[in-house]
């Protein structure tokens, strides 16, 4: 018992990029590699795990820029994925930005919904068979040309249909937008590069209401979501962070201070990132946040925020002190020694599945010009890992985790799950203009596991929403089902918990969205549960 | 060219004379020329003081800076275009303190006007210039010379630069004040490694040996603890720096936000508080302020932080509407 807790506790990761051996080799454009004319080519694109046939197996979506097509890979087993995106009718084009999943009608089949610069599209899930673009149909398309960014499923009043949160950047014309070097606002250290975000125009937040019969109606104005301006809105993060039993939404917002909405009940939210402590930095200075994952790394019960931000920015952990106030304990985290990059991706993950969360970010400069500069400030960069010492802090383990770690991309995007159900996550990141990385372990960690996945009945059948503690010994876990998340991507809709030396959990709570409660008692480790709300 | 316009203007009101109407517009367009003859007729009229105003601007445009001088000083203090003139001739004539005193009285007289702000950043410019220039020619073999290189690298952000200029410096002149300071700040500007850390600490301990009583130094080292997440080798330079200089914000701001965190909500609102005092306009020490309240669970007080807040960090009037503008676009509705 001791030698495997200590196992998991000392194990060494090693990362590989599996990605080519996978079959995962189309490259996704994402606008200019040496120079960007237009602030669209830095923001895309985000990436998408999710089991759209239910045969156990996480497929792969990839988002891209103009000039490519989405791209649906189906999970063969064994390492392998194809690309199935023609058979179930999801080519695209177009400057595709951001994904979220969740099962919208509650049909078993989880929908994808992809936004853009432009027209977004919900896609519904065809029992697996295919995708139906019912964009239209479903009362989502827009009254004029919106820069959409993060999104997710999320079920506001706990009444079993999910709704949609949907941020927006900013209003972008390329008709209309200055060149590069043509204003202060599009100058880097000297050097001329795309304009924006300062100085342009800013725009709203969205937030859709599920009818229930296959439509959403715009409750934007009437819910509050859209009362905040002068922010410019990329990743969404939604969870219940003052543990009322109604889920709150978190937006990272570029050069302008993030947005933390309350859900009051009754269909209303209050914006209130500044008294709550997660709208800047802890010197009050807003940051250009970037991507998000929430996770309780401390195991204590309450959601706590990571955020990544810009280079010569560190990036931003907020503890949560539990009813939804936070503090900004980067440094005290051991976080503050990564300045120079562009963080993007991120999630808690437990790799060593020590019964700890670990933290990844992905990397890459928003102006492939900085390369001109020749200073220790990047284009395409190496990912970050931080080990979770289990006192509070991490540690930077980037060096030692593998070679997957030393390669250089302008990642954006980045979603963490099982590929293939050992127990041991796996993580795939979305690169402009390259093939996409899968980092895969080369062992299996040394701890022992279990992954939850849950399904509604009375609550939203993707159980979105759904919290869970998992309790081993004196050692208690929480995690929450969540839609959307890191920068614009989907992680699996199911939870992983490393149980470190435990073989078995002796207690699993859960509250469902609505707060029903359900317990098991004494599961067995090592294993997918399937577990199916009490009616 | 907007000021001579308006003078056009109320010359026309105030019934100059045609001669000086054609002489100040010949000076617009211009045709220096034809303006100084035509006003150097026109003001032998003492009481046609537009045609002398002029007159002294045209000579000035031309060089003649002795004859336009006593005019233009004389007018300087009612007139912007007559002391801007003044300075130029007086720039011109090497009498840079009377070009800066004059400069000085007219940005206070008109604080807002950009041509007064324009000229004295570029007169200041060119002094920064002439004396780096000349210490870079009479005395290349000094500290000082790679001093204010590394100071300029650290301007234009060329961080790696900076450092090696400063450790030249250091080599000539190890006993000098503020030079390992300044090192160990570049060192931080240039990243936050553990092994950036560990020589700037070094560099802020080099300091604090020739100046012990530096209360600057100890919060840097304080900084740097606190980003190896060493809280309490962080908090003791804290206090230390507190204690040398007990009127240090960054440093109260600093305390005031550990003793939040320790729940120690008198002393981090007695700290705080002192800060905001000693300076109104911090955002920093507010936002810290409202936390320590929210912390304590002094709501009211916090959101009455939050409204100075939000005041102090509201964007300067016009800098996304202008740019709207030009867009040809509405801001939004709010």
């Amino acid at each position: 018992m001791i030698r495997l807790w200590l196992a998991a506790a000392l194990y060494v990761a090693d990362f590989q990029n599996v990605a080519r051996k996978a079959g995962l080799t189309d490259v996704f454009p994402n606008g200019g590699s040496v120079s960007k004319q237009y602030i669209i080519e830095t923001t895309g694109s985000g990436i998408a795990f999710i089991d759209y046939d239910n045969d156990g197996l996480l497929d792969l979506f990839v988002l891209s820029g103009k000039g490519g097509t989405n791209r649906m890979y189906h999970n063969e087993g064994h390492g392998r994925f194809r690309d199935v995106t023609q058979k179930l009718g999801l080519e695209s084009s177009g400057w595709a930005q951001g994904v979220c999943a969740g099962d919208y009608d509650n049909d078993g089949y989880t929908d994808l919904f992809v936004t853009y610069w432009g027209e977004n599209h919900l896609y519904r899930n065809v029992g697996g068979q295919r995708f139906e673009n019912v964009t239209q149909k479903a009362h989502l398309t827009q009254e004029r040309t919106r820069y959409n960014t993060g999104c997710a499923f999320i079920d506001i009043d706990n009444d079993g249909n999910l709704d949609l949160f949907i941020s927006n950047y900013l209003k972008f014309d390329p008709a209309t937008t200055p060149q590069p070097g043509a204003n202060p606002y599009c100058f880097y250290r000297g050097i001329a590069v795309n304009c924006g975000p300062r100085g342009l125009p800013f725009d709203r937040n969205l937030l859709y209401r599920n009818n229930g019969d296959g439509t959403f109606s715009d409750i934007s104005e009437a819910s509050g979501i859209a009362a905040p301006f002068g922010h410019y809105s990329l990743s969404v993060l939604t969870g219940d962070f003052n543990e009322d039993g109604l889920p709150d939404i978190y937006v990272a917002c570029d050069q302008t201070p993030s947005l933390l909405y309350i859900n009051e009940g009754h269909g209303k939210f209050e914006e209130e990132a500044v008294l709550r402590g997660v709208a800047f930095d802890q010197n009050g200075k807003a940051m250009s946040g970037m991507g998000l994952a929430e996770g309780d790394y401390i195991n204590e019960g309450h959601p706590s925020i990571f955020r990544t931000n810009f280079s010569d920015e560190f990036e931003t952990l907020y503890h949560n002190l539990g009813g939804g106030n936070f503090d900004d304990v980067t440094l005290d985290a051991g976080l503050g020694q990564n300045t120079r990059y562009v963080g993007w991706g991120t999630g808690f993950f437990d790799f060593n599945n020590a019964g700890w969360k670990d933290l990844l970010l992905v990397n890459g400069h928003v102006f492939p010009e900085v390369e001109k500069l020749h200073i220790d400030i990047h284009y395409k960069d190496r990912a970050i890992l931080y080990q979770n010492l289990g006192n509070g802090k991490f540690r930077d383990v980037t060096r030692d985790a593998g070679p997957a770690f030393n390669e250089l991309h302008s990642a954006r995007g980045a979603a963490f799950g099982d590929i293939d159900n050992d127990g041991t996550l796996d993580v795939v990141i979305n690169n402009q203009n390259e093939a996409p990385s899968l980092f895969k372990q080369s062992q299996k960690a040394a701890g022992h596991w279990l992954i939850l996945k849950l399904q509604g009945t009375k609550a939203n059948r993707s159980a979105i929403g759904a919290r869970v503690k998992v309790l081993t010994g004196e050692h208690a876990q929480w995690d929450e089902v969540r839609s959307g998340g890191s920068y614009l991507s989907q992680n699996d809709l199911r939870l992983h918990f490393g149980l470190g030396s435990a073989m078995k959990v002796d207690r699993i709570e859960i509250t469902w969205p609505g707060g029903a409660k359900q317990t098991l008692e004494n599961v067995a480790a090592d294993r997918v549960l399937a577990i199916r709300q009490q009616p | 060219m907007m000021l001579a316009t308006s003078f056009l203007a109320l010359s026309f009101l105030l019934g100059e004379s045609n001669l000086t109407q054609e002489g100040i517009r010949a000076f617009n367009s211009g045709r220096y020329s034809v303006a100084l003859a035509k006003l150097a007729e026109a003001a032998k009229d003492p009481s046609d003081e537009q045609a002398g105003l002029f007159l002294a601007l045209s000579q000035a445009a031309t060089g003649n800076c002795g004859a336009a001088l006593p005019r233009l000083s004389q007018l300087s203090s009612t007139e912007a275009l007559a002391g801007l003139a003044a300075v130029k001739c007086y720039s011109a004539a090497g009498e840079e303190t009377k070009a800066f005193g004059l400069l000085d009285e007219m940005a206070v007289r008109w604080p807002n006007n950009a041509d007064v702000l324009y000229l004295k950043a570029k007169l200041h410019m060119k002094a920064f210039n002439d004396a780096t220039l000349a210490m870079f020619q009479r005395t290349p073999a000094s500290y000082r010379v790679h001093e204010l290189s590394a100071e300029i690298f650290e301007v234009q952000s060329r961080y790696d630069e900076a450092v090696a200029e400063y450790r030249k410096a250091i080599e000539m002149n190890p006993q000098a004040p503020d030079l390992h300071f300044r090192l160990g700040r570049a060192i931080l500007l240039a990243g936050h490694s553990a092994d950036s850390l560990a020589k700037a600490s070094a560099a802020f301990q080099d300091e604090s040996k020739l100046n012990p009583e530096d209360g600057a130094c100890e919060f840097q080292l304080g900084q740097i603890s606190q980003v190896e997440g060493q809280k309490t080798d962080a908090k003791a330079h804290f206090e230390k720096a507190l204690a040398l200089a007990p009127q240090f914000v960054q440093v109260l701001i600093a305390l005031g936000k550990m003793e939040t965190q320790d729940k120690h909500y008198d002393r981090a609102l007695s700290l705080l508080g002192k800060a905001v005092e000693l300076q109104p306009a911090n955002e920093t020490a507010h936002y810290a302020l409202l936390t320590a309240y929210r912390d304590a669970g002094q709501m009211e007080k916090a959101k009455a932080e939050k409204a100075i807040l939000d005041k102090l960090q509201k964007p300067p009037e016009g800098e996304f509407s202008d740019f709207l503008k030009k867009l040809g676009e509405k801001p939004p509705a709010q």
